[in-house]
Order: structure tokens, then C-alpha cells, then sequence
């Protein structure tokens, strides 16, 4: 299997350097990809001696992959892009948006944020046409607009923000070997999974690795346990009615989903290092004790990103992999997934800023960054054997199933909650404070209109 | 044109331009406008003196007015207004007792208060016992360098160093954090550094003091180099003990170069956030109000809130402020 | 006069002991980094960087069986090495649960009858009755002690990369085109409004320096929008001439209330007499405070200096983040990836962009000397 891989891999490697002006990732013409849909762009469109400026959160090599898929777009058009982004990316965009001399394209993954911005007449609406494609040739389209809609500085609803670039939340990372070795079984429904948990302690072992630590911004990873707990003990609507503050912070119903996640996080038997670990372990060096030997924790809930802390050398599929975090089986709430993603908007009235628009609805946009590494995408028209490896197959399926798909409420909900109480909140409850008074207080935080 | 041949131009002409203007503006007022002879030259003198000072001073003030008052008198603006739909509104002293009704803002300022003690104190000791105990020994200036480097550090950087110091791994495995090595090494258990309160507030404070000590040393090594020989030489003939001369004698005559060196960490104290933001964010009770201002600043966007705050820190410097009038008033004499 | 010769000497002793303590105490966090940045991120989140001077015994993670099958007496073999260098096996196991089932050559009996025997160099033969073609190897968990094990590759990913590699030494003389004019034109500003706040008569003076003092405090976060905000308006929009003139702005305050207090220290009779002789105030301040005041220019030099070469925060803003115009510390950044943590890139651009000050401050450091004023008073 391995030896495989390594052979596919080295094919792939190979044609990359075969091909003759270097600077594109894969060849045109090659592959599984849309090819199509670049020529009849690139003849569509001639952008020859223009510039457009993007500002986004890519940096290191998700800089390299964005940088990738923009020269496909630079070759068939002739526009120049010139993409930068910045430690504090939010910062940033804000301060220019102010000052006036904003991107061209601007990518950020908070609709809290980009709505913040819309209310204040810094954003161009995408128009009509774009919603219709969105609820066209999106899964679950409709949820796709509302995400990117934001009420304008006069008040009115339009769509000003196209999600590109999907990260499912939903998934728990684990060691296959280390589960065969113990002879522990991959949980199907939530109850299961507490018991297996449960089973885990039993044995002597530690089920789960929580860590909370992110510098600036600890208390996150938290924020997706409460969210996928709340899906998976709560229709989706009352979820809706939480991230708009229609429901109370310290309803019933979302200090059931903290307690949730106090059942794992706040238990010294089921966390590494015991609860109090849990908030100052950073969220990077967490999942290594899956790999540790012995094993430090046999389980990690975290997004799709995290392959990239995985030591070095792991093989994904092979070394580990993932479950989609159970729902609970007598709840009868379908299978819910949570998800996060990065939307892109225009901040200037450059006509070639609105021909890049026009680009990200292309296959070719999605599958040239699909077939590299952390990129879904819920669009229908894409080819999904360019995926390049089976886990993030498997990932763009879950998110192409969901019954029901929920966007990270924290990234939703006021700046002064979401990125601020919310998280601090967690950290607080981690450490033993009541789920009641850590509610209460968040409730507390929540922006007066 | 490349940069950097712009950069070459751009410093010729800006210090040309500087000393022209300093030379030509006093020229222009000695020669023309007031001239030092003929029959009023007494009456000139006087009326040259008046405006001179100002003549050196305009560059200064007309940049410190444009970067720093005029965004001073912007912050006071914005923190009477409330951000909402189509402006902004004016709402007197709203921000203001939303602010002082948060719990986070008054931990905050306790911890400041904890954390103006603190730094300069120490950073000024520790900067004034380097910088004498270097000043006289064959590999001082290695040893100064070295206690230097850390101001060469970004805060970035130093977060990172002392993440390395404060790191804690679960129990029964190798500890990466020098701390919790020792502590387990001794057959105890390993703790959470950075979330004992209060105790993480000074865990938080010895990186700046890390850090600021290298400022302290260098600008008080140059005042106590400063020193007259003579004086020193006195005391010594007069039979006084290395800790007399220090004490008795230079310390007093770089008194008011301490004075700045206090201030300066001070000021510096209120305004550093990167410590904070990037080692707890102000959890565990360690919030300070720099760190308070950005996060009302660009995490909350609520910009009356954040510009009360930025309020509330430079009301924070006016007792340093009289002191360093009353200090300068002083010298004048 | 002997007894005072020895307690000089051993006070003598005492300073370089305190200072010995003093510098070690400062440099030991930095050692750290320093260290770090030669191991590989791994190494630095499994074992403490002081470990890594020293042979260390370890439970190492798994390390998978790979390697090309070759036909074996019954059936195929694989054979190979698990950890190349220098590392001997003390015991080793092919099950989480045991990672330390097995003695140096003694052999397991896996599934499918397949058979492992690892050696003490952590030589490995594999022996499978099947081909293992298609099939997953097994894992081996090895405690073994290694010796001390370093890589430039943080180093060469820093200065080579993809990302940064191409732009580093453009960033370079980024920085260096920010830094030099704005630590000169500051210092030449600040050392005239210096002199007249110090020895020119007029009324204000002690709230002028108060006022400056104040100004200290202003937190840059509030002034970046007015201030990129007055710049497009004049339409000097992003660029150098904006970035040097918001770093003199901020600069300034401090700048002046340095040299100030340094200015002010100085003998007044020189200044007197030369009034007395019929110099300007403007031929003062030229051929006698400039050179009198050079240790304090030196040492505020040092300090803006520093503060534009680390500064990101400002280069972004008034300079902008397009890859032209990044600045060093913004390229390192951009290096750690969109969710940051790469401590070994940290450490590495931490060493790499800390070169360039130190250069600055040993070269600076000698105008810091002693006896300038020596013989200038009474």
C-alpha cells in the first residue's frame, strides 16, 4: 500500500517537473481536472496588463497552494494577482478598509467579521446571478447564501461574500493500529462513543487528548465541541436561534451542549495530563500524544486541518485517521456536520476583480487546489477523483451527505462573543467554573443592538 | 528606481534638508529679520532669542502633532461615540461606565498597577547593577552584549523562548519546559505555569524584565560613564568604600537619567500587549489594559470602547508626567 | 596596603563571579532558542531542548517497516535499518499496548505468520510467508538511546523555501531601506528640539516636556487609520516616504526626551563661554553639543534602530504586505503558516533577523565610551 503511494506520488512529482514553464503545479490537458472550464474561461476573459490586489488569511504553504491556483488564473486571463496576507489578516483589512485603500479581493474566514464590514459600506454586493449560482451549484446551497448574506449600509440584505475554501469541524483523528492493538471498535453513535470512552479509562488508558491553548485566541477549540454537542442534542434551528442571541447564551438548551463537553474535558481520567491541562495545552501540540509511545490518548476531536501537526511522516489513512463524530442514536437529529470555511468578497469596483469572482465559480478554481492538500468544497460540478488522497475524499463526502450542514457558530456570532467571550468563556469552564456562570457571562458580553 | 537607491536620495535629502532648514531659518533671522546691529541690535537680540527656540523646535512639534496629538484628540472623539447604523452617534460617557462595569477591565487594572511596580523597578535595578558591574571589567562589553540581546529579540520571539521556559507536558512524561524539568526532577509534579494566579502575572512580567534590562543597562552605563573621574577619584582618596562611592555618589548624579530610564519602562509597560496577547490573552486573570484595547479594538470592532480604554492608559501616565515636570523644573534652576 | 590590595582583589572576584551569574541567567532562555533552532519540530515538542546536548534513552514513536521484499528462504524478507546514525536498542515491541515486549534480537511471531527480528543498530528482518505486496507493515515501537542529533534544515527552509526563499533578501534590503532613514532622520529632528527644551529661555518649556512625555504613551493601534487615512489623502498613499515619516512621528517623543536629559547634564560653562565668545546658538549646538551628546545619539540610535528592524506592525500598514514590499520580520511571520506554531521556524527567523542588530550594537557600542567630558569640567 505504502510502496503504492510512494509510486503515485513520485509520478505526480515527476510530471511536475516534466513540464516546461514551471511554473504551473500540474500540466494542462492532464488528469482528472475540468480543463475545459479554464480554456473557455481563459477565451472568455482577457485581463492582459491589469492588476487585482487579494488580501487573505493564507500564509507558509497554504500561501503556496493559493499562489498555485492563482497562476492558472493569471495564465488564462493574463491579469496580474497579487495576493499578500499578514499575521493579524483581521486587523489588517480592517485598519485599510478604514484608511480607504482596501484589496481589490479581500478572503476571510469570519462572516462575523465580513458582515461587520458590509454594515458599514466596505463591501461591492456580488449580485443576483452569483445567489442563483450559489443555490444552483452548491450542496446545500441555500445554507451557502444565507452564510455569505449581510445586511448592506442601508440596512438591506444582499450577498456580498462567496465561500471558497470548506474546513469540516466534525471529525475525531485517531491511530487505527493503536485501536486494533487494544481492540477497541470505530463508535457509531454518540452513545457508543461515550462508552468507549468510558471502556478506555476502564482499561487504564486515557481516551482523549483536549488542548485548548492557541496564544492569542485559546479557548477555541472548545468552541467546536460545544457546537458539535449543540447539533447533536439540539434541532438545528435552535442552533440558528443561538447564533443570532434569539435563544440566550445561558439557555437550557446551550448549557446542555457545555455539559457535554464537560463530560469529556473536564473528567482527569479521560484527558492527557488531567482536566487542568486541557485549557493550557496547545491545540498544535495536542494531537502528538496520539502518536506517542505508549499512546498518551487514543482520541482527538479537531477539524480537517490538523494532519499538518501530525508528526512528521505520517501517513494519513495508513498511520491515522478519522471518524466523523458520532450523532446520538435516540436524538434522531440525522447526522449533522459543522463546518468552517474562508469567503471571499470585493471591496473595490475593479471590473477585474468581478471577472476573479467569475473564476471561483469555475471546477478548475476548486479541483487545482483539491488535488494538493486541505481544500473541500461543497461544489456539485467538480470532478471529486481529483481529491488527491482518500481522506480528503472521505471528507468532501461527509460534506457532501450532511443532513444537516451548521457553520461554526463562534465565527457567526459578534466579534466581542465569538472571538472573544466564547472563547475566554471555554477556557474558564475548562478550569472549573460552573457552566451556568460561564453562560451567563458570555450572555452578559453579547453586543446590545 | 530601486528602493533602496530612493532610500540613499531620500536620507541625503532629508538630512540636507533638515540641517539647511536649521541653518537657513537662523540665518534668515540673525541677517534680516532681527540683524544683531544697527540701531535697535538690543531690542533684536531679545526678539531673535524669542523665536528661536521655536525655529528648532517646529520640525518636532509639527511631526509629533500630526502622528501623535492628532490621533490623541481622534481617540477622545471616538470614545464619546457609539459605532451604529449609518454613523457615528454621540453618547457622552457611555463607553466609559460600560467599561468600569466589567469585571475583565478592572482585573485588568489591578494587574497594571501590579505590573508599573513591578517592571521598573526591576528592569532599572537589574540595568544598573549590569551596567556598573560591566563598566569595569575586561569582557564587559561581551557581557553587556549578551545581557543586550534580548532587546534584539522581537516580542514574538521572546514569547516563544518563554514558552519553551513555562511549557508543561502531563505528568510521567518528558517535560519540554526548563521549569518543569527542574520541578520534576526534583520529585515534584509538574504545574501549569501559566495559569497559577497570581502568580502567572509574574511569570508574565519577567519576560518584559527580560527584556527591558538591556535598555536600562545601556542608557544608564552611558550617564555613568558620564560621571566626571575626578569626583570618583575624590571619593576614593577621601577613604569611601566601592558600596559609598556607588550609592553615595553615582547613583545621586545619574539620578535624573533614572528617572528617564523608569519612565521610559513604564511607558512601555503600559502600552505592551504582544507578551500578553501571545502567551495567555489575558485568561487566568491576567489581563493588562493595552491588551483589553485591542481586544475591544480588532476582535470586538467596538471601537468607543476600545478608545475609552486607550483613555484611560494615558490618564495612567500623569502622575509620571508631574513627577518628570517637577524633575525638570528642578534642573532648569 | 597589602590587606587593601586583597579585598580589592577579592572584590574584583565578586564582580565577574555576579556578572558571570548575571549574563548567564540572561542568556540561558536564548540558548534555548538557540539550540532549538538546529532540531527538527518534532524533537522540540517531544523532549527539552537541553536533552538534545546529550546521548538520551527514549521510547521513540512508531516507525513503520518499509522497504523493497526480496524472495526469502520460505517466502519473502525484508530487510533494512529503522533509524539511520548512531542509535542502539535496548528493547522494542510491535504493539502500542507493549511497546517494550522485545530484547535486541529476539524475534516476534506477527499475524499471518509473518516474523520480525530487530537488532541492537536497529537492523530489522522481515519475514512474511505471503508477499507483502498491498498489505500494511507493521509498526515497530523502539527505546533506544541516539545521540545528539542536529539539522541545518530549518535554516535552509527559512532562506530557501518556496514561500520566502525567492523574496528573502529582497525583504532584506526591504527592511534596511525602512530602518536606516528612519533611525537618522529622527535622531537629527529630535537633537534640535533637544537642545532648545534644554538650554533655550522660553515660556512653556516644562509643559512642552511634559507634553512630550505624554506623548510616549499614545498606543500606535488608535493612530494607524487617521494616519494611513491622512496619507492617501495626500497621496503619498503606501510607501517608503509614509512608513519613514510614521516612524520618525513615533520615534520622535522618546528620542527627544533622551537626548533632552542628556543635553541638559551637560557643563554649563562651556555652553556659557561660548555665548560669552559670540556664538549662535545654532554654532553651539553644531560644533559643541552635537559631538558632546554623541554616547546618547549612539545609544537612541541603537534603540530606533531596533524597534524599525523588529517592527511589523507599521511596515504592514504604511508599507503594505504585497510581496514587493514585505518586510523581513513579515516574511518570517508569513513562514509559521496560516495557524502559526512552527516553533522551529520561529526559532530559526528569530537567529536569523537577530544578526543584523547585534552587528548594529557592537558597532555602535564603542562611541558609548567614557571621558568625553573628562577635562571639559573645572
Amino acid at each position: 500500500m505504502k510502496n503504492l503511494l510512494t509510486g503515485t506520488a513520485l509520478a505526480v512529482l515527476g510530471a511536475g517537473i516534466a513540464q516546461a514553464d514551471g511554473h504551473l503545479t500540474f500540466t494542462p490537458g492532464e488528469g482528472d481536472f475540468n480543463w475545459d472550464s479554464l480554456t473557455a474561461f481563459g477565451e472568455a476573459h482577457d485581463l492582459s496588463g491589469q492588476t487585482i490586489t487579494m488580501f487573505g488569511p493564507w500564509r507558509g504553504d497554504d500561501q503556496a497552494l493559493v499562489e498555485s491556483v492563482l497562476a492558472y488564473f493569471e495564465d488564462a486571463t493574463g491579469a496580474n494577482v497579487e495576493y499578500s496576507s499578514s499575521e493579524n489578516y483581521e486587523q489588517q483589512i480592517v485598519i485599510d478598509a478604514e484608511a480607504g485603500s482596501p484589496p481589490d479581493i479581500a478572503v476571510l474566514p469570519q462572516p462575523g467579521l465580513i458582515g461587520n464590514l458590509a454594515s458599514r459600506g466596505f463591501i461591492q454586493p456580488l449580485g443576483e446571478e452569483t445567489q442563483a449560482w450559489l443555490q444552483e451549484n452548491y450542496a446545500a446551497g441555500d445554507s451557502w447564501v444565507s452564510l455569505g448574506t449581510y445586511a448592506g449600509e442601508d440596512g438591506e440584505e444582499r450577498l456580498y461574500a462567496f465561500p471558497y475554501k470548506i474546513d469540516v469541524k466534525s471529525l475525531v483523528w485517531y491511530v487505527p493500529e493503536n485501536f486494533e492493538d487494544a481492540g477497541y471498535e470505530v463508535p457509531e453513535t454518540m452513545e457508543d462513543l461515550k462508552a468507549l470512552t468510558e471502556q478506555i479509562a476502564a482499561d487504564g488508558e486515557t481516551p482523549w487528548c483536549i488542548g485548548l491553548g492557541s496564544g492569542g485566541a485559546t479557548g477555541w477549540p472548545a468552541t467546536d465541541w460545544v457546537e458539535d454537542m449543540m447539533l447533536r442534542t439540539q434541532p438545528p434551528e435552535t442552533y440558528d436561534a443561538w447564533v443570532s442571541n434569539e435563544i440566550p447564551f445561558d439557555d437550557p438548551a446551550v448549557i446542555g451542549a457545555i455539559e457535554e463537553f464537560g463530560y469529556f474535558a473536564r473528567n482527569d481520567d479521560f484527558v492527557a495530563g488531567g482536566a487542568g491541562a486541557v485549557a493550557s495545552t496547545d491545540f498544535r501540540d495536542s494531537p502528538k500524544g496520539l502518536f506517542a509511545s505508549p499512546p498518551q490518548c487514543y482520541m482527538h476531536h479537531q477539524a480537517s486541518f490538523i494532519p499538518t501537526f501530525f508528526p512528521e511522516g505520517t501517513e494519513l489513512g495508513l498511520d491515522a485517521d478519522f471518524f466523523y463524530m458520532p450523532a446520538y442514536a435516540e436524538k434522531d437529529l440525522g447526522s449533522p456536520v459543522l463546518g468552517a470555511g474562508t469567503l471571499a468578497f470585493k471591496m473595490t469596483e475593479n471590473a477585474a476583480a468581478d471577472v476573479f469572482m467569475e473564476f471561483l465559480k469555475t471546477p478548475i478554481a476548486h479541483e487545482l487546489w483539491m488535488a494538493q492538500s486541505g481544500f473541500l468544497t461543497p461544489h456539485t460540478g467538480v470532478n471529486t477523483e481529483t481529491y488527491a488522497n482518500n481522506t480528503l475524499k472521505k471528507q468532501g463526502e461527509i460534506l457532501l451527505d450532511a443532513t444537516t450542514f451548521r457553520f461554526d457558530a463562534s465565527d457567526l456570532m459578534p466579534g466581542a462573543v465569538g472571538a472573544g467571550s466564547f472563547w475566554t468563556g471555554m477556557v474558564d469552564y475548562a478550569g472549573g467554573k460552573s457552566a451556568e456562570e460561564v453562560a451567563a457571562e458570555i450572555q452578559q458580553s453579547w453586543p446590545a443592538e | 528606481m530601486n528602493p533602496a537607491v530612493l532610500g540613499l536620495i531620500t536620507i541625503i535629502l532629508g538630512v540636507g534638508g533638515c540641517v539647511g532648514y536649521f541653518w537657513a531659518s537662523n540665518f534668515v533671522l540673525d541677517r534680516f529679520l532681527f540683524p544683531a546691529s544697527g540701531p535697535n541690535a538690543g531690542r533684536n537680540i531679545n526678539r531673535a532669542n524669542a523665536i528661536r527656540p521655536w525655529l528648532f523646535l517646529a520640525p518636532a512639534l509639527l511631526a509629533l502633532g500630526l502622528y501623535l496629538a492628532y490621533p490623541v484628540v481622534a481617540t477622545f472623539w471616538l470614545s464619546l461615540h457609539d459605532r451604529a447604523a449609518g454613523g457615528n452617534v454621540f453618547v457622552g460617557l457611555d463607553n466609559y461606565s460600560q467599561m468600569l462595569g466589567e469585571a475583565k477591565f478592572r482585573e485588568a487594572i489591578f494587574n497594571n498597577m501590579m505590573w508599573l511596580i513591578v517592571v521598573p523597578a526591576a528592569s532599572t535595578a537589574f540595568g544598573l547593577l549590569a551596567a556598573q558591574l560591566t563598566d569595569r571589567i575586561g569582557w564587559g562589553s561581551l557581557a553587556k552584549s549578551l545581557i543586550f540581546m534580548p532587546m534584539a529579540i522581537s516580542f514574538v520571539g521572546a514569547s516563544v523562548i518563554w514558552k519553551l521556559i513555562y511549557d508543561a507536558r502531563p505528568e510521567g512524561t518528558d517535560q519540554i519546559g526548563v521549569l518543569n524539568a527542574v520541578v520534576t526532577f526534583f520529585g515534584g509534579e509538574p504545574q501549569q505555569w501559566l495559569t497559577i494566579q497570581p502568580w502567572n502575572n509574574l511569570m508574565l512580567m519577567i519576560v518584559l524584565i527580560w527584556i527591558q534590562t538591556g535598555f536600562a543597562m545601556v542608557i544608564l552605563g552611558a550617564a555613568l560613564r558620564g560621571i566626571p573621574e575626578e569626583t570618583v577619584e575624590a571619593a576614593i582618596l577621601d577613604g569611601a568604600s566601592p558600596w559609598q562611592i556607588f550609592f553615595k555618589i553615582k547613583v545621586p548624579q545619574i539620578m535624573p537619567t533614572i528617572v528617564v530610564v523608569w519612565t521610559t519602562i513604564t511607558l512601555v509597560v503600559l502600552k505592551v500587549f504582544d507578551i500578553v496577547l501571545a502567551m495567555t490573552n489575558g485568561q487566568w486573570e491576567t489581563q493588562v489594559l493595552a491588551n483589553y484595547m485591542y481586544d475591544k479594538l480588532f476582535r470586538s470592532f467596538d471601537w468607543g470602547v476600545g478608545s475609552a480604554a486607550a483613555m484611560i492608559i494615558m490618564l495612567l501616565v500623569s502622575p509620571i508626567l508631574v513627577w518628570n515636570v517637577y524633575n525638570a523644573r528642578k534642573e532648569m534652576r | 596596603m597589602d590587606n587593601i590590595a586583597g579585598t580589592k582583589s577579592s572584590l574584583t572576584w565578586a564582580v565577574h563571579i555576579s556578572v558571570v551569574i548575571l549574563v548567564a541567567l540572561w542568556l540561558f532562555p536564548t540558548v534555548g532558542l538557540f539550540v532549538s533552532s538546529f532540531r527538527t519540530g518534532d524533537q522540540i515538542a517531544s523532549s527539552g531542548w537541553w536533552k538534545a546536548l546529550s546521548t538520551q534513552e527514549a521510547q521513540m514513536s512508531p516507525i513503520r517497516v518499509a522497504g523493497e521484499e526480496a524472495p526469502g528462504a520460505d517466502g519473502f524478507l525484508i530487510e533494512g535499518t529503522l533509524v539511520q546514525g548512531d542509535t542502539t536498542v535496548s528493547a522494542w515491541g510491535t504493539s502500542s499496548r507493549e511497546p517494550e515486549a522485545y530484547a535486541p534480537g529476539e524475534t516476534a511471531d506477527l499475524r499471518d505468520g509473518q516474523t520480525l527480528t530487530v537488532e541492537a543498530d536497529s537492523t530489522y528482518v522481515l519475514t512474511s510467508p505471503e508477499t507483502t505486496e498491498g498489505t500494511r507493515l507493521p509498526r515497530v515501537f523502539l527505546t533506544a538511546s541516539s545521540p545528539p542529533e542536529f539539522t541545518l534544515g530549518n535554516y535552509e527552509e527559512v532562506l530557501t523555501s518556496g514561500t520566502a526563499g525567492a523574496g528573502i533578501l529582497q525583504s532584506f534590503i526591504n527592511t534596511l531601506t525602512v530602518s536606516i532613514p528612519a533611525t537618522i532622520i529622527p535622531i537629527l529632528v529630535a537633537a534640535f528640539a533637544a537642545y532648545a527644551l534644554a538650554w533655550m529661555e522660553f515660556p512653556g518649556r516644562a509643559l512642552l516636556i511634559a507634553a512630550i512625555v505624554g506623548l510616549l504613551v499614545v498606543p500606535l493601534q488608535l493612530a494607524l487609520i487617521p494616519l494611513l487615512q491622512f496619507h492617501n489623502a495626500i497621496g503619498i498613499g503606501k510607501g517608503y516616504l509614509g512608513v519613514w515619516m510614521a516612524h520618525t512621528g513615533f520615534g520622535l517623543p522618546l528620542a527627544i526626551y533622551l537626548l533632552r536629559n542628556y543635553m541638559v547634564g551637560l557643563p554649563r560653562d562651556i555652553i556659557e563661554n561660548a555665548k560669552v565668545d559670540g556664538a549662535s546658538d545654532f554654532q553651539i549646538f553644531v560644533k559643541i553639543i552635537l559631538p558632546l551628546s554623541f554616547p546618547a545619539l549612539a545609544s537612541f540610535a541603537i534603540f530606533q534602530f531596533l524597534w524599525t528592524w523588529n517592527d511589523l506592525l507599521v511596515a504592514l500598514v504604511f508599507l503594505g504586505a504585497d510581496d514587493e514590499s514585505l518586510v523581513l520580520t513579515g516574511r518570517l511571520v508569513n513562514l509559521l503558516g496560516s495557524r502559526g506554531g512552527e516553533w522551529e521556524i520561529l526559532a530559526t527567523s528569530a537567529f536569523i533577523s537577530i544578526a543584523v542588530p547585534l552587528v548594529v550594537f557592537f558597532a555602535m557600542q564603542r562611541y558609548l565610551v567614557r571621558g568625553l567630558l573628562a577635562g571639559s569640567v573645572k
